[in-house]
């Protein structure tokens, strides 16, 4: 992997281009705490060469987009950004593709609470002595699953067992 | 031509299930879910009958399932089996539920029944 600083990110990449790497093979983020690492591939069609650029940048940051160079890249970038909350510049089409609007925090930064996950009732509470009835188990509802501050919805939680766990 | 060994669907085998809530439990996305009462049988000869789990019901999301094989792998019991199916399209976002009866037709033609 060529690890190269985002004012060389556009320029490494243009260079491959250049020299016959024209397939672009994927892109895509890696939330690193007060960082996000971008990793992107690009491939000759007609040998085995390919490379793998990464680049790492503030979170929230901004990276100037490759839609010029690869038609194929404003997907992965569309994506990139939503789900990581960073803007590519010069991405003609950068439409958020799952959430309106921007809603909420970027689903795939680790601050994001997983907030179906408490919502939900997991389906490993049950237990077959509970005749068949799930969420027999109180104490497992409880679990708090990876991702979720302590207290975080414990009321709404708590309230939607009280009525759906008979 | 898709190879017998693919892993395009997973097919359940429900007479080698025992309802251990195992698959259930480590599925990382929650999409198996499962019902089951216990029933006591007495056998000739036992002193006490014994108490046996009955499967009522299974389910695997396969909306959610993101086909890691996690399930398959940990079952104890071999009940959970990789099948090279794959037109399991749905129309609908239910369609993609796959119940007991779907999921024994999914138990793949070359894999021997754990439970014979
Ligand atoms: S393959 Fe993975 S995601 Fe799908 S049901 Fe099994 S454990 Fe869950
Ligand atoms: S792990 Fe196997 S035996 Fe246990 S509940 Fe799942 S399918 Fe049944």
């Amino acid at each position: 992997m060529i690890r190269v600083d985002a004012a060389e990110w556009r320029s490494t990449i243009a260079g491959f281009h250049g020299s016959g790497c024209t397939l672009f093979g994927f892109l895509t983020g890696v939330d690193r705490g007060d960082s996000v690492e971008i990793i992107g591939r690009v491939a000759h069609p007609e040998s085995i060469e390919a490379h793998l650029i990464s680049t790492t940048i503030p979170a929230g940051g901004t990276l100037p987009s490759l839609n010029d160079l690869y038609l194929g890249a404003s997907w992965h970038e569309r994506e990139t950004g939503e789900m990581f909350g960073i803007t590519f510049a010069g991405l003609t089409d950068a439409r958020p593709l799952l959430r309106r609007a921007q809603q909420g925090s970027p689903p795939l930064l680790k601050s994001s609470v997983l907030v179906a996950r408490v919502v939900r009732e997991w389906p490993g509470a049950a237990e077959a002595s509970d005749d068949g009835r799930r969420g027999g188990n109180p104490s497992r509802r409880r679990q708090r699953p990876a991702g979720v501050p302590e207290g975080f919805m414990q009321d709404e939680a708590d309230g939607r067992s009280a009525i759906g766990g008979t | 031509m898709i190879p017998d060994e693919a892993h395009g669907v997973i097919g359940l085998q429900p007479s080698a299930c025992t309802s251990c809530m195992i698959c259930v439990r480590e599925c990382p996305t929650w999409c198996i879910e499962l019902e089951s009462h216990t029933e006591e049988v007495s056998e000739p000869g036992a002193r006490r009958p014994k108490t046996i789990n009955v499967l009522d019901a299974f389910r695997i999301d396969f909306g959610l399932c993101m086909y890691c094989g996690i399930c398959v792998d940990l079952c104890p019991f071999d009940a959970l089996a990789w099948s090279p199916g794959f037109d399991h399209a749905a129309s609908s976002a239910g369609g993609l539920v796959h119940g007991i009866n779907e999921l024994v037709n999914w138990w793949p033609a070359t894999n021997p029944s754990p439970a014979d």
